[in-house]
């Protein structure tokens, strides 16, 4: 009984003061949907990484014109290498029909003029300090034509991982601050249009802690709404740009996260978040406003 | 029970509102104080009720001692008292019935035992047929008696008012008199500040005076009611 009635005196604060409400809402909302981007790049992108880097992976590409059979014998003299952990085979068939994967729609406008890729080999090493001297090695077996090179795309975009964080801490940083001073001024707000009502609870014996609770759930419900309206749209959002992306590389297809595999962890992520905000940003204001002594009771 | 030693209040503005004053007030008194405006009586009841601190002396409320007493614990010691204000201080937006109940919602009584408790105090300030009216739509005697059920709903031990007839008809003032002597007789202290003489000559009992943060006077008179009430016993 006692709860539901500080709910409903909670909800009525966001009515009385529903202006303000709306702007920490659209506030908290706009920080929560850059947020959420961030991070849904950010795991994206380590996804990608993992899928394509294969770090400790380096694939040996063999003469063009080397065929099936010396390719195949072409591993003993591999294995004869100590630091190599082990090796597979990759064939010009295999090769291809991850180029196909990986390009996508781009591969389709490309014309087919037969297979330009030669037999490969992947190795992997056991100790990566000794890269270059390994690779020294491998090159230098007959029939080896290149050896990958480990500054490629996996590199690329761990810098691009690495810039899309720090880049989106600080906004997300400013943005949580930006937020916390607004959310905190609009429960300011309240308090102030109903200190009267506050001032004559006090006259009474209401503790701080119950004067409190309707404030609180004002900026819960503020900040979980938030919460719920940033995953909607970031949701919504997601499976369009996905698929765009897709379409560009047809890779990014089949390493990222699907909509469905988002959708539980971003809702809950968001409301949480938007919650806690919401508490923060509550309770500093109000443990402001309660603080004062004397003169509590207003005009009198 | 009130004890004061003396007590001495000092405003940041540098005014002294009080002087080292000293009194008790035993359970169940019937007590006026008086005296020209600006005098400290507000002050006093201010003190009594811990809304400002003392800045001298030693002050003990109903077991409380108010120069040492945690802020987490005044609500506590404010549930001991009921008080009345000259402005009423009712919730525009609510109603009689709301006004009253708000008291104890606020210090988490069940809704039950809230509907029994304001329907006993609203008859007892005959207030019965009222409780959906908003305070707007009730005069400013009724209003009172408003506010003073909700000092009383609470049960507490003592009723403070500050000058609870200072906004209302003289007939009508005389009316609230009477409640808070039928109050009193209950077993409850009541402190009346006022400066309306003719009532505290008509009503009587103890009748402190303060005057510049002094006090003047400090005398029992009989009166009629409390004779009457004398009479009955
Ligand atoms: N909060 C305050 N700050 C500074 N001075 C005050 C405050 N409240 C009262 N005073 C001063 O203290 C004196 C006593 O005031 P008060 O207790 O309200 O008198 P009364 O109720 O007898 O009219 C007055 O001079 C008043 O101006
Ligand atoms: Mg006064």
């Amino acid at each position: 009984m006692k709860i539901f009635y500080l709910i409903k005196e909670g909800f009525k604060n966001i009515w009385t003061n529903r202006m303000m409400s709306l702007a920490s809402v659209i506030v908290l909302v706009s920080c929560l949907i850059i947020t959420g981007a961030a991070s849904l790049i950010s795991i994206n992108v380590t996804a990608l990484i993992s899928k394509i880097g294969d770090d400790d992976q380096i694939t040996v590409y063999l003469d063009y014109d080397l065929d099936d059979l010396r390719s195949i014998k072409l591993g003993s003299q591999l294995n004869k290498i100590k630091n190599i952990d082990s090796y597979s085979f990759f064939s010009r068939d295999d090769a291809i029909k991850q180029y196909k994967e990986v390009l996508g729609s781009i591969y389709e406008s490309m014309q087919d003029d037969g297979n330009p890729f030669g037999n490969a080999y992947k190795v992997k090493l056991k100790d990566l300090s000794q890269y270059k001297k390994t690779v020294d090695e491998i090159k230098r077996v007959e029939g080896v034509s290149s050896v990958s090179d480990r500054s490629d795309i996996a590199g690329k975009l761990t810098k691009l991982n690495y810039f899309v964080t720090i880049v989106g801490s600080w906004v997300v940083l400013v943005l949580a601050l930006v937020t916390l001073f607004i959310i905190s001024n609009t429960i300011k707000m309240t308090m102030y249009s109903r200190r009267y009502e506050i001032s004559i609870m006090k006259s009474v014996g209401a503790t701080n802690s119950f004067i409190r609770v309707p404030f609180i759930i004002e900026a819960m419900v503020i900040g979980l709404v938030s919460g719920l309206a940033a995953a909607s749209v970031i949701c919504s959002v997601y499976m369009p740009v996905r698929t765009a992306a897709a379409g560009i590389i047809g890779f990014i297809g089949d390493s990222t996260f699907t909509v469905e595999q988002i959708i539980l962890p971003t809702f809950i992520a968001m409301s949480v978040t938007g919650i806690l905000i919401g508490l923060i940003g509550g309770f500093i204001s109000i443990a402001r406003y309660l603080k004062k002594e004397g003169g509590e009771i207003i005009g009198w | 029970m009130i004890h004061l030693e003396n007590v001495s209040k000092v405003y940041n503005n540098g005014i002294e509102a009080l002087k080292n004053i000293s009194l008790d007030i035993d359970n169940g008194e019937f007590v006026f104080i008086v005296g020209p405006s600006g005098a400290g009586k507000s002050t006093f009841l201010k003190l009594l009720i811990r809304e400002e601190k003392a800045t001298f002396g030693k002050i003990i409320v109903s077991g409380y001692d108010l120069m040492k007493i945690r802020r987490s614990k005044i609500p506590y010691l404010r549930r001991k008292m009921g008080i009345v204000f000259q402005d009423f201080r009712l919730i525009a937006k609510m109603n009689v019935y709301d006004n009253v109940a708000f008291a104890m919602r606020v210090i988490g009584s069940p809704e039950k035992a809230i509907k029994k408790r304001v329907k006993e105090v609203l008859n007892l300030v005959e207030l019965d047929g009222k409780e959906k009216r908003k305070p707007n739509e009730i005069s400013g005697g009724e209003q009172q008696r408003v506010s003073l059920a909700r000092a009383l709903v609470n049960k507490p031990d003592m009723i403070i008012a500050d000058e609870p007839t200072g906004n209302i008809d003289p007939d009508l003032s005389f009316d609230i008199m009477k409640l808070l002597v039928e109050i009193n007789k209950t077993g409850t202290t009541v402190i009346i500040v006022t400066h309306e003489h003719d009532l505290v000559k008509e009503f009587g009992g103890r009748i402190i005076t303060i005057e510049d943060g002094e006090i003047k006077s400090d005398e029992k008179y009989p009166t009629k009611y409390h004779e009457k009430e004398a009479d009955k016993k």
